[in-house]
């Protein structure tokens, strides 16, 4: 007899979902999904709205990387004005951007899979988690925490409040840096790249001990999305679309962000209200155009990193690829995002160094120019884009916002899939097997406040289903009786 | 002293108060041996637990699973404090309540190939939206207000200093603002 | 100008005849919240924020209309007026949509201010979720009708100041609008001059600089006593 299990909610990720299992009538598992189950509906109520308040409106998408939101948002105004920003907005806004990176890494790997990672997949759920964690490993525990508040001290130091700032703006930003801030950044760095590479070290230790979870978390073939600079290294804030296969073939060449509309689409599927980008080229069918964004295909994608430890670090990482291609295990999202964590430190540390970033001249001035305006950035969990269409009045008549985390929802489904179907035997249910199709979910660092089309949080809870649809067995994970228990 | 139970919840919001929360940064050590969290999306419990002292619930009611979450929330927690202003105001998640649940999903899926979750299927999984999004104490009794978007560290601090010494939270005029 | 004594929660005060309440309690430090009132502009009673009690009357008086009498005994502050306050800046914020996250003026606007004034943290009102219209046909200048109180100032200070009588108010109720020529798109608007004096005089974020983005909104009013005391001292001969 078929059954399905449903997960609800998974937790430690950002956003609300569940993942459902098929079984088959021999217990095997036929099917996995991971349904997103939020919606919010921005692309609707945007329209009619200025889009110099957009960079505002689109961070309360997501209170994780509102940053990103504001600066696609506002790189989108950039067009529409028709401008070039002063050189040091970009540094500015750049300096912002490396910083909610930082933030958003330590975020994922100290609070959200560091439990996991650094206490065990199948530790005790009362304890896996922050507060576990610093009972546990109380320095590690300061640590992380330190290196996530110093990433969220810049973009407050910048933008005046650490979530939601309103700084960056369509010409550049609003407020130049002073020289008592830059050094406050400045006298912080060395701590945070040092926690940086500790993490690195306890994440390659994580690789090793976790080898069986390396090779079957997520690892298959597909396509990589990703920004490159204009000579092909890695780049998070402008550049270069470049979409690699699995062999790591360029596809597209390395195109202008703004023709993304013309080889992504978006599927649908009745049973989450996450849509499914694809590559159009290969259609949505079977998975044939399904891609990954992130840190691993930033990784993946980048000719070269251009900082000297990140560069060590990616050339170290090269040697996962099996056969010379890219990297194919979403179990190295984690070290790829340890990775970039470094890198975005070393490029901050570079920033403050320029001569030119305490300029006053940081906001370029234009009426609307345009009618459409695109803007594109790599958000912490892959590429991010804005398209605004604008009326006569210079008001919104079309939004269309592709979020990285939706990019990821083929890969997350199937992910979710092979990890089920690697450790769910004979159709018994046990918390560490739903805290590894629930980690499978977090190696993505999923953050589903971010889908507009779809949202929230994940909780996670497991249903069975029998092959008739009749649902069997509901496994949610509560505080208290151990789930192979309840029969 | 037992430790103060303290759950948070995430309804229909961006997490921005829980990311507020977390940049209490260190206090949040100091603070640690005197507070349990015993759920909300940083900790792995899947059910609401039984006696929690003080629930902190970011988010706006926006659908049918927030909407059973927050009466559990309710029953079995002491205080329930409206956490940020999409959980005190509707904020920018209420926005949507200028159109019918119809007119968004229309407006946001049938864009492309694949069947939009508006299914018999999607009825089974995914939680029906309510036909507006409510602020929380238009659903449940609520014993305090932390307004902000998010509330800044500072206010929460503040609220949840009051809380751990056992008193009511009272935030000033400055710390009270919307917005 | 001839004096008057009155009583003003408790404290025997003088006033000069003439002088409306609010006058004569702000000049003796005494604290009454206003949203349409503005020194400068002509008063209207609208918002009703500035309500006192008066002994001898059965329902509170707008003090910015009230003029002080030879032994009136006024009540500022009770519990009563203090409910009244909230109810009145509660409504305000159910009746449109203000957002505060998302508007120009977050953090420089006096009904957010009010509000936190005022103790409100939460409304009690059912927000009536109404969706109007930006009207942002004008170049230098926008006008969210999400965000207007109805304060009238706009209409006021175009009228009485500058003279162009562009804004006026259509509608009933809360079905009001503000409307340029005659229910125009202001944009197409003839008598506007483009001073942007309703602009600065506008209380929220309905009115403002196109350019502007979330929070950056600030509003400048010192140019209107200025250019009202200007006019006196031209009116009575002096050199402005």
């Amino acid at each position: 007899m078929s059954k399905t299990i449903t997960i609800a909610p998974v937790t430690r990720i950002e956003g609300h979902a569940k993942i459902t299992i098929q079984l088959n009538d021999a217990g095997e598992v036929a099917d996995a999904r991971f349904h997103v189950t939020e919606f919010r509906g921005f692309e609707k109520f945007c329209l009619g709205r200025s889009y110099r308040e957009m960079p505002s409106i689109t961070e309360r998408i997501c209170g994780i990387c509102p940053v990103s939101h504001a600066l696609a948002s506002a790189k989108a105004g950039d067009m529409l004005k028709g401008v070039n920003i002063p050189p040091t907005a970009e540094k500015l806004r750049r300096l912002m951007h490396y910083a909610q990176l930082v933030q958003s890494h330590a975020l994922s790997f100290f609070l959200l899979s560091g439990p996991d990672l650094l206490l065990g997949m199948e530790s005790d759920p009362a304890k896996r988690n922050l507060i576990g964690l610093i009972e546990a490993q109380p320095e590690l525990a300061r640590q992380g925490i330190r290196l996530r508040q110093f990433g969220q001290e810049v973009i407050k130091l910048l933008g005046d409040r650490a979530v939601h700032p309103a700084w960056a703006v369509s010409g550049g930003v609003r407020e130049p840096l002073t020289a008592d801030k830059r050094d406050w950044i400045a006298a912080r760095l060395p701590e945070a790249l040092a926690t940086a590479k500790k993490a690195l070290a306890l994440g390659y230790e994580a690789l090793q001990r976790l080898s069986e979870e390396a090779g079957c978390y997520g690892s298959f073939p597909s396509l990589f999305l990703g920004l490159v600079s204009p000579d092909g290294g890695l780049e998070q804030y402008d550049g270069k679309l470049r979409l690699i296969d699995a062999d790591g073939a360029n596809l597209e060449g390395d195109s202008d962000p703004s023709r993304y509309a013309e080889f992504i689409g978006e599927a649908e599927q009745s049973w989450s209200y996450l849509k499914f980008p694809y590559y159009r080229p290969r259609g949505h069918e079977g998975d044939a155009g399904m891609y990954r964004v992130g840190p691993l295909a930033r990784l993946n994608v980048a000719s070269y990193a251009g900082t000297p430890l990140a560069e060590q670090e990616l050339q170290r990482f090269r040697q996962f690829r099996e056969g010379g291609g890219p990297v194919l295990g979403s179990f190295y999202y984690h070290q790829a995002r340890l990775i970039e964590l470094l890198y975005c430190l070393e490029r901050i540390g570079e920033l403050l160094d320029d001569p030119h970033l305490l300029d006053s001249h940081v906001r370029s001035h234009a009426r609307t120019n345009n009618r459409v305006g695109i803007g594109v950035v790599e958000a912490p969990r892959g590429v991010l884009f804005h398209e605004y269409h604008l009326d006569n009045d210079g008001l919104l008549n079309h939004v269309n916002l592709i979020i990285a985390t939706g990019q990821n929802n083929l890969a997350m489904n199937k992910t979710v899939l092979q990890i089920a179907k690697h450790y769910l035997a004979g159709s018994r249910l046990d918390e560490g097997l739903l805290n590894r199709v629930e980690h499978g979910i977090r190696c993505y660092d999923p953050c589903l406040s971010c889908s507009t089309h779809a949202m929230g949080r994940m909780p996670l809870q497991l249903e069975l289903y029998s092959p008739d649809g009749g649902l069997i067995q509901r496994l949610e994970r509560s505080s208290s009786p151990p789930l192979d228990s309840r029969k | 002293m037992s430790r103060l139970r303290l759950a948070t919840a995430w309804l229909g919001g961006c997490s921005g108060c829980h990311m507020s929360f977390l940049d209490l940064g260190e206090q949040l050590i100091e603070i640690s041996d005197a507070l349990e969290l015993v759920y909300g999306p940083l900790v792995d419990a899947k059910e609401f637990p039984e006696e929690v002292d003080v629930a902190l619930i970011e988010g706006a009611v926006a659908n049918f699973e927030n909407l059973e979450l927050l009466q559990q929330i309710r029953n079995r927690s002491k205080l329930l404090i409206s956490f940020g202003d999409c959980a005190i105001t509707g904020n920018v998640t209420s926005l949507r309540n200028f159109f019918s649940v119809d007119d968004l999903l229309t407006a946001v899926y049938h864009a492309g190939p694949g069947s939009a979750p508006r299914s018999d299927e999607a009825d089974q999984v995914l939680p029906e939206l309510l036909p507006r999004v409510l602020p929380l104490h238009q659903v449940v009794e609520v014993d305090a207000y932390i307004p902000g978007c998010p509330p800044d560290p500072e206010r929460i601090m503040a609220a949840l200093s009051a809380l751990l010494q056992g008193q009511t939270v009272q935030l000033s005029e400055e710390q009270r603002t919307f917005g | 100008m001839p004096a008057i004594t009155l009583t003003i929660n408790n404290d025997l005060i003088s006033a000069r005849q003439g002088q409306t309440l609010l006058e004569v309690a702000r000049e003796h430090g005494i604290e009454i919240p206003t949203l349409c009132h503005l020194d400068g502009l002509e008063a209207m009673g609208g918002c009703r924020l500035c309500l006192v009690e008066l002994q001898g009357s059965s329902r509170p008086v707008p003090s910015c209309v009230t003029r002080a009498a030879e032994g009136m005994v006024v009540t500022t502050h009770s519990d009563k007026l203090v409910e009244y306050r909230k109810m009145l800046v509660e409504l305000l914020l159910a009746e449109r949509t203000h957002t505060c996250s998302i508007c120009v003026q977050n953090n420089n606007c006096e009904l957010q201010t009010l509000a936190a004034k005022l103790g409100i943290d939460h409304v009690r009102f059912d927000y009536l979720n109404q969706q109007l219209p930006m009207d942002a046909s004008r170049e230098r200048f926008a006008l969210d009708h999400n965000r207007c109180v109805l304060c009238l100032r706009c209409v006021r200070v175009c009228d009485a100041v500058e003279g162009a009588h562009t804004w006026d108010v259509r509608g009933r109720g809360s079905t009001s609008r503000i409307v340029a020529d005659l229910d125009r798109p202001w944009g197409t608007s003839t008598s506007c001059t483009d001073c942007g004096k309703c602009v600065q005089l506008c209380p929220t974020g309905a009115l403002f600089k196109k350019g502007a983005t979330v929070g950056e909104m600030r509003k400048e009013r010192s140019f209107l006593n200025r250019i009202l005391e200007r006019r006196r001292l031209a009116a009575q001969g002096g050199t402005p």
